[in-house]
């Protein structure tokens, strides 16, 4: 399986507003409400094209509750997209502000992050409208979009924006060699060509 | 720690320069410090100095806190006062255990007594080996003519070197050719192979070895370079550059590491390494042939393909002299991956006994006393770690291990606890029920836990039959075990990896108040592992690194070299101890809880598994040069690959083999041990993860 392009993304958000299921909806196309949660981290991975280049995506689910920021932070080196997913049903969007806090922090400025108001399918138990989600993405320079990970809504799209933002930043030069894990050619070189980038990539987990 | 009437003054210059003259004050001498080859001395006539010391005899060296580990608990380590005492001509070593201090009702003086040693002349010693963990305290092993060992004196209060140094004043010592640690007393044979032969192992270990280097033979060049550099002189004692390099190579020959494995098991005259060592040298049959083909084979590659890795190791850590056999020949190799310097397949046959079948209801009924006590919780715990236990018992028998019954309870006291405890926690549990959905409103800690289990519990073991579907009551129960436990515990609250431990107690327990109880004792161990900055988690990591260091040095380096080192990729395994039916089948990770909460060999018998696995793909995650990333994909994809009897038993051998080494790298209070209440005297030098 051969590619132009490996994305390492990772999925970062409070507990319970849906990672794993976006995950699962976007690289299977199911929904299942009954999955085990998720400790440490998952992984997914699935083909898109993008200007005719075969992508890989890998796809990083991390676990989100509090405890194991400190863990999740590890994960953010290399990741070229990052989407931020709240719950448009409770009170999970109050948290966006620290989590972005973590990504600026320990993820490469580079970064395209897409902020995610799940489960829009609950509009009967809507907690933030979306406006306030596009409020927050517009003051912090986020990508936007509402999605259901049970109906599908905006999934794809979710991911392959991200992807298509990731991309252009490529072809416009903005991504250095490193920094960002952009594999070439169906092998994923084993560092990436991360040399050198311990500048960018945070001091979280020396 | 231990409260002493004496001062170690060997730090202090003054004090040392103050006396520069032996002194001889018979039984009135309390304490004598030595500083280089000075002298001092103080005086205490309000005491009378230990009946052992022989009489008209001059006391030449004294250290306090010196203490032999028994068993890895931290609580029964023994401490007592090392002597060197000189009578005309003869030098005597002493150390007798301080009494009445131990907090541990467990040992008793009995115990202590069966460690001391009285007045031990030192031509009955062959030698002395010095260790110098890269964490913990120094300690030595005094091996005798006879190839019998003391156990491992540590040097709490340091002074190692000046304990070597005074030997060498009173006695002809030689640092021996093989092994710069090693200080032979009166004998310039190999330490090694005198004792070898002495425990007569058996001949296919011994001949099987391609190395001679125990041997000593002048054909082994490696052996005849560093005979040539062989130093006595003291200078050389805390382990300069150059014997470092030379301690790494020998820790690259199999043969002689083996030995020196052996040779220190067998100095660990504690009550399981006893039988543990015997086992060894009458069951050990491990053929030994081959190795010395694959090492050689493996040399010539290392020469043609090793350039590229050579450059990547540090090249005073690791000389890539031997590959290992590729010990998974399915994986391609990419590049040339550094010999297991423990030999690891031969360790676990050595030391990892069979696994046998679970405890049945029968032999279980033979553990109990007439009113159903058990009368011999060693044995038990012994018996299902090599074992198990069969399902319909772990109902009964996990509330002994996870110490909801005591072992020594009747089977009526039990009844009785049940009872208790019943009430008990439906009184905690009131405490939450009777949250009216008003006061609820303005609690928001209250309906954040409440969501966080409500989530959670849908989210744990669904896929199990025992709580498979909606409204399934199980869920409802493991929900209301949770929260319950987060008004008992609530500093702690709750946090995701709960349920996880949770259900398979709940499953096994099928009693909701028994299965809390239970769940509240497990906590006790592993509740630091959910505080909210995780330093359960991080010692145990932390700890994880250092014995990969002490057992895989080359894979420890790998890792170094790849900012692997804070180990987070085995987060998962220690959280909630190898569940998800990603590491190990349900049933599976019952048989394992069981076998690890026994705490045989080691409470921390956990990390030994996670080394086992580890160690078990070492080859593939170096050949294939894994950074980080790739290892934590890898790690979380080894999905139903793992066998739990060979694991296990290869965690045996890793925990055997480690020794008081091993334990020496778990900081005490690491999960699953018990917090430790008091400031703990251990030296942490945490200067590389976390």
């Amino acid at each position: 399986m051969s590619y132009a392009y490996l994305f390492k993304y990772i999925i970062i958000g409070d507990t319970g507003v849906g990672k794993s299921c976006l995950l699962l909806q976007f690289t299977d196309k199911r929904f299942q409400p009954v999955h085990d949660l998720t400790i440490g981290v998952e992984f997914g991975a699935r083909m898109i094209t993008i200007d005719n280049k075969p992508i890989k995506l890998q796809i990083w689910d991390t676990a989100g509750q509090e405890s194991f920021r400190s863990i999740t932070r590890s994960y953010y080196r290399g990741a070229a997209g990052a989407l931020l997913v709240y719950d448009i049903t409770r009170e999970t969007f109050n948290h966006l502000a620290s989590w972005l806090e973590d990504a600026r922090q320990h993820a490469n400025a580079n970064m395209t992050i897409m902020l995610i108001g799940n489960k829009c399918d609950l509009a009967h138990r809507r907690a933030v409208s979306t406006e306030e989600g596009e409020q927050f993405a517009k003051e912090h320079g986020l990508i936007f979009m509402e999605a259901s990970a049970k109906t599908a809504q905006n999934v794809e799209e979710a991911f392959i924006n991200t992807a298509g933002t990731i991309y252009k930043k490529i072809q416009d030069g903005v991504f250095d060699s490193y920094g960002i894990k952009v594999g070439y050619g169906g092998i994923p070189g084993p560092s990436g060509g991360r040399d050198g980038s311990t500048s960018q990539g945070g001091g979280c987990c020396n | 720690m231990h409260e002493t009437d004496i001062h170690d003054l060997s730090d202090d210059a003054d004090y040392a320069a103050a006396s520069k003259q032996f002194e001889c004050l018979g039984g009135e001498v309390k304490g004598y410090w030595f500083r280089g080859s000075s002298s001092v001395t103080r005086s205490d006539s309000s005491k009378k100095s230990s009946s052992s010391d022989p009489e008209d005899a001059q006391i030449v060296y004294l250290k306090d806190n010196v203490t032999i580990h028994p068993t890895q608990y931290a609580t029964e380590r023994i401490s007592g006062r090392l002597k060197l005492i000189k009578q005309g001509s003869s030098l005597y070593m002493t150390w007798i255990p301080y009494k009445g201090q131990s907090s541990n009702p467990r040992l008793s003086e009995k115990d202590k007594n069966l460690y001391t040693i009285r007045a031990v002349p030192f031509s009955d010693i062959q030698s002395i080996r010095r260790h110098t963990p890269t964490i913990g305290w120094q300690y030595v092993i005094v091996v005798l003519s006879s190839g019998l060992a003391f156990p491992p004196l540590y040097f709490y209060s340091g002074g190692v070197r000046e304990f070597l140094a005074t030997v060498k004043q009173h006695v002809l010592i030689v640092r021996s050719s093989e092994d710069a640690n090693v200080f032979l007393v009166n004998n310039f044979q190999d330490p090694l192979q005198r004792t070898l032969s002495s425990l007569e192992l058996p001949r296919s270990l011994a001949n099987g070895t391609p190395s001679s280097s125990f041997r000593g033979s002048p054909s082994d060049n490696n052996n005849q370079e560093r005979l040539d550099t062989v130093t006595t002189s003291e200078d050389n004692h805390s382990g300069s550059g150059q014997l470092n390099i030379r301690q790494r190579q020998k820790t690259h020959d199999p043969a002689r590491d083996l030995s020196i494995q052996v040779l220190e098991k067998f100095s660990l005259v504690t009550r399981f390494a006893r039988e543990t060592t015997s086992q060894l040298f009458r069951d050990n049959l491990v053929d030994g042939h081959g190795h010395g083909q694959s090492q050689s084979q493996s040399q010539s590659q290392s020469q043609s393909q090793g350039e590229r890795r050579r450059n990547n190791w540090a090249s005073k850590d690791h000389q890539p002299l031997e590959m290992a056999p590729i010990d998974d020949p399915i994986v391609p190799k990419l590049v040339p991956v550094p010999s297991d310097p423990i030999e690891f397949d031969k360790l676990s046959l050595v030391w990892g006994k069979p696994r046998q079948h679970p405890l049945g209801v029968e032999e279980w009924s033979s553990f109990l006393d007439y009113e159903g006590r058990i009368m011999d919780p060693d044995a038990l715990k012994k018996r299902i770690f090599y074992g198990g236990v069969e399902h319909n018992l772990r109902k009964e028998v996990w509330a002994f291990l996870l110490g909801y019954y005591s072992y020594d309870s009747t089977y009526a006291e039990r009844q009785y606890v049940v009872s208790v405890k019943t009430a008990e926690y439906m009184t905690i549990k009131n405490q939450w029920q009777s949250i009216s959905p008003e006061q609820a409103k303005r609690f928001t800690k209250f309906r954040e836990r409440r969501g966080l289990i409500e989530k959670d519990v849908v989210r744990t073991d669904r896929s199990l039959s025992f709580y498979e579907g909606d409204d399934n009551p199980n869920v409802r129960l493991l929900h209301d075990i949770l929260l319950t436990y987060s008004f008992y515990n609530f500093d702690l609250g709750y946090c995701q990896g709960m349920s996880d431990l949770l259900s398979p107690i709940l499953f096994i327990m099928q009693d909701e108040s028994e299965a809390f109880w239970c769940f509240v004792s497990l906590m006790e161990r592993l509740g630091p592992n959910f505080n909210r900055d995780q330093n359960g988690m991080h010692s145990q990591l932390f700890a994880l690194s250092k014995l990969v260091e002490l057992l895989d040095s080359p894979l420890h380096n790998y890792f170094k070299q790849n900012d692997c080192l804070n180990y987070f990729f085995c987060f998962r395994w220690i959280l909630i101890q190898f569940k998800r039916q990603v590491e190990f089948e349900y049933d599976k990770t019952l048989r394992l809880w069981e076998v690890l909460w026994t705490h045989y060999l080691s409470e921390h018998l956990h990390l030994y598994v996670c080394i086992a696995i580890l160690k078990r793909h070492r080859g593939k995650i170096m050949g294939e040069e894994m950074d980080f990333d790739t290892l934590l994909k890898f790690i979380n994809e080894l999905s139903g690959q793992i066998e739990l009897d060979p694991v296990l038993r290869d965690a045996e051998a890793l925990c055997v083999c480690a020794g008081e080494n091993g334990a020496a790298s778990i900081p005490p209070g690491t999960p699953p041990a018990l917090p430790i209440p008091e400031a703990s005297i251990y030296q942490q030098q945490d200067d590389e993860v976390l």
